[in-house]
């Protein structure tokens, strides 16, 4: 039992990095741009599509297409962000709604006109099993949890510690502070929006192997759990947003393990709306911090 | 919050002369009336199609063009409309008309208590709310095998049957389906224009317009938030019945983004707060695409695009083209 309970722990850790991951750059965007993103899980599909593509046809090793499907996302997110993103600085929150909930649509169904809608097998991956005592786990899971641990250590340097990170409080602060003193906020909001492209594709090629199909309807599901994850952490609170992935992961993983696998999609709407009921401000907040 | 102040505004006044508007809405009937005499079927069920969801938009558009909230609910009150008809109809039995009520009727009744909760939270909650509504509508009809008996969903919906008096009589044919859900769509049309037109559709733009306002002024906007999200879910059941009688098969694809985001767009790319506009979204967005075949996929980049452009360029819909070219029309008749 204990052991069970363990595994469940373990999975929902690395469930909820993943999701984390994707989550850390919706809240950053929503930070700068208060808007949210409900094309935010589209980046998390398109990395693990690129890093797809570049294995089977171009023939790459595994690590070369995490790096490659990064750039290749960063750099869509780059025309996108300066195409659409850049524009609704100033726009009221149905423009921003409207306006991401479009580009999810295009993307994902470029994707799926482009590539077919059937379910692909994603090649590639460390799946070899570590055992600890009992409990084996594959290597890429272990990969996984350490790479968003690292990431969100880069990030909370970045936030605090770096120009671009003080900019990015600025702009999350006050606009018009921020011009009064030199910010540029779309050059801030463009940055902040093709980094947390990349994150959600880093997010995505790290669990290609472990999910193993590759569809372009896989963006959507994520987008939705995000929701869940960012309104727990806080919105723009980057830390917060690491506990909270893993809150939900292990949350998911528990009510898979015990009540039934058909349920764990659910979970994190249930959680989204008790929270917005009872603690909007998420767990962690002073205010929506950054 | 109230959507007055933004990009996204709805057009309320009426730019062309009020009798061209009703020449062209009886120039309209009448084309409607005889499309079966010069359209073949593959067409009429696109018309059918877009009859269908312009019920589920006019909710919408009470929501979004005259309360000035944005919801993605609505796919779920029009997939929960079509399982409450489905099951009326193969359990009880009962004929169309009653399936048809009752899904408005429960369908609202649902809403009414989600209502609740998620009518406390504004702006970006309000639309995460409402598309947790979804996803949990969707986990339900999954799971719920033995009512809904799943992924299976229901199949062997019986077709409408207006059952008067001692010779009930079942619809089948694509002539008799259009000519019931145009009176249907037109019956429908004409509730909701008589609603938003009554002092309680001045109340509600009121609440579009300035909230705190309109509480000062003695409207209760609680209950007001309440009653029309009550009642838009009720439009959306009313879809959902007609939807499940056509296609005479109910499935948990029905929650699917696909429906909300055709409803949305419909409201939205027609112009919110325009009956008009909606009625014209819904032959335009649907009734079109279907007609041309265009696949899903390509229907959603479509859509997509529209959305942008709505955003960017369009900030209220066809409606304001509508007007001009009604206004031109009217200037070449003088």
């Amino acid at each position: 039992m204990t052991e069970l309970l363990i595994e469940q722990i373990i999975n929902g850790i690395v469930a909820g990095s993943v999701y984390a991951l994707v989550a850390a750059g919706m809240t950053m965007i929503f930070g700068v741009l208060r808007a949210i993103n409900f094309a935010h899980g589209e980046y998390y599909m398109l990395g693990t599509f690129s890093a797809w593509y570049v294995i089977t046809k171009l023939g790459v090793s595994y690590p070369v297409a995490i790096i490659l499907a990064v750039i290749i996302t960063m750099g869509i997110a780059a025309v996108i962000g300066r195409l659409v993103m850049q524009g609704l600085v100033t726009a009221p929150f149905q423009s921003g709604v409207l306006a991401t909930l479009g580009l999810s649509l295009i993307l994902q169904n470029l994707i799926i006109i482009t590539f077919g809608g059937t379910y692909k097998i994603f090649p590639g991956g460390w799946l070899e099993p570590v055992f600890f005592g009992d409990i084996s786990l594959a290597w890429q899971r272990i990969i996984i949890v350490l790479v968003t641990i690292g990431v969100f250590v880069a990030l909370e340097f970045l936030v605090q510690r770096t120009r671009m990170g003080k900019a990015m409080r600025a702009v999350s602060q006050n606009t018009a502070c921020c011009l009064v003193n030199g910010i540029d906020i779309e050059r801030v909001v463009l940055g902040t929006f093709v980094l947390g492209g990349g994150l959600a594709a880093l997010s995505g090629v790290l669990t290609g192997p472990i999910n193993v199909t590759v569809y372009g309807g896989m963006g959507e599901a994520i987008t939705l759990k995000t929701f869940a994850v960012i309104v727990m952490g806080g919105m723009g609170n980057v830390r917060g947003t690491l506990i909270a992935g893993w809150i939900l992961g292990i949350a998911e993983s528990f009510v898979a393990g015990f009540i039934g696998l058909q349920y764990r999609d659910a979970v994190g709407f249930v959680i989204l709306i008790g929270m917005l009921m009872v603690r909007p401000t998420g767990f962690f907040s002073v205010q929506s911090r950054f | 919050m109230t959507i007055n102040s933004t990009s996204l505004q709805a057009t309320g006044a009426h730019v062309t002369s009020r009798a061209t508007s009703r020449l062209m809405g009886v120039a309209i009937l009448i084309a409607l009336l005889g499309a079966p005499l010069v359209l073949d079927n593959y067409y009429l069920h696109a018309v059918i199609i877009s009859m269908i969801f312009l019920l589920p938009a006019h909710g919408l558009n009470l929501i979004v063009g005259y309360m000035g909230m944005l919801s993605l609910a609505q796919g779920a009150f029009f997939g929960i409309g079509s399982y409450v008809s489905a099951l009326a109809a193969m359990h009880f039995g009962t004929p169309f008309y009653v399936n048809f009520i009752l899904a408005g009727l429960v369908t609202g009744l649902i809403a009414l208590p989600l209502g609740i909760p998620a009518l406390r939270l504004r702006t970006y909650s309000f639309v995460m709310c409402t598309l947790g509504l979804v996803v949990i509508g969707e986990a339900v009809a999954k799971n719920w095998v033995g009512l809904t008996r799943g992924d299976m969903g229901l199949s062997g919906v019986p077709q409408p049957v207006l059952g008067f008096g001692a010779h009930p009589f079942t619809v089948t044919t694509i002539t008799g389906y259009y000519y019931l859900y145009l009176v249907i769509a037109v019956l429908m049309t004409g509730l909701f224009y008589a609603l938003v037109s009554s002092p309680a559709g001045r109340s509600m733009i009121a609440i579009r317009d300035n909230e705190i306002q309109a509480e000062a002024l003695g409207i209760p906007t609680w209950n007001y938030k309440l009653v029309v999200f009550t009642i838009s879910a009720a439009f959306a059941g009313f879809g959902g019945s007609l939807y499940a009688h056509y296609l005479t098969t109910v499935s948990p694809l029905t929650f699917q983004m696909f429906y909300s985001t055709t409803i949305l767009i419909i409201v939205l790319g027609g112009g919110a707060g325009s009956i008009r506009g909606v009625v014209v979204g819904s032959i335009v967005f649907v009734a079109v695409s279907e007609a041309l075949r265009i696949s899903p996929e390509y229907r959603m980049v479509m859509y997509g695009l529209m959305l942008l452009l709505l955003v960017f360029w369009l900030p209220n819909g066809l409606t304001p083209l509508i007007d001009r070219g009604l206004a031109m029309l009217s200037g070449a008749r003088k």
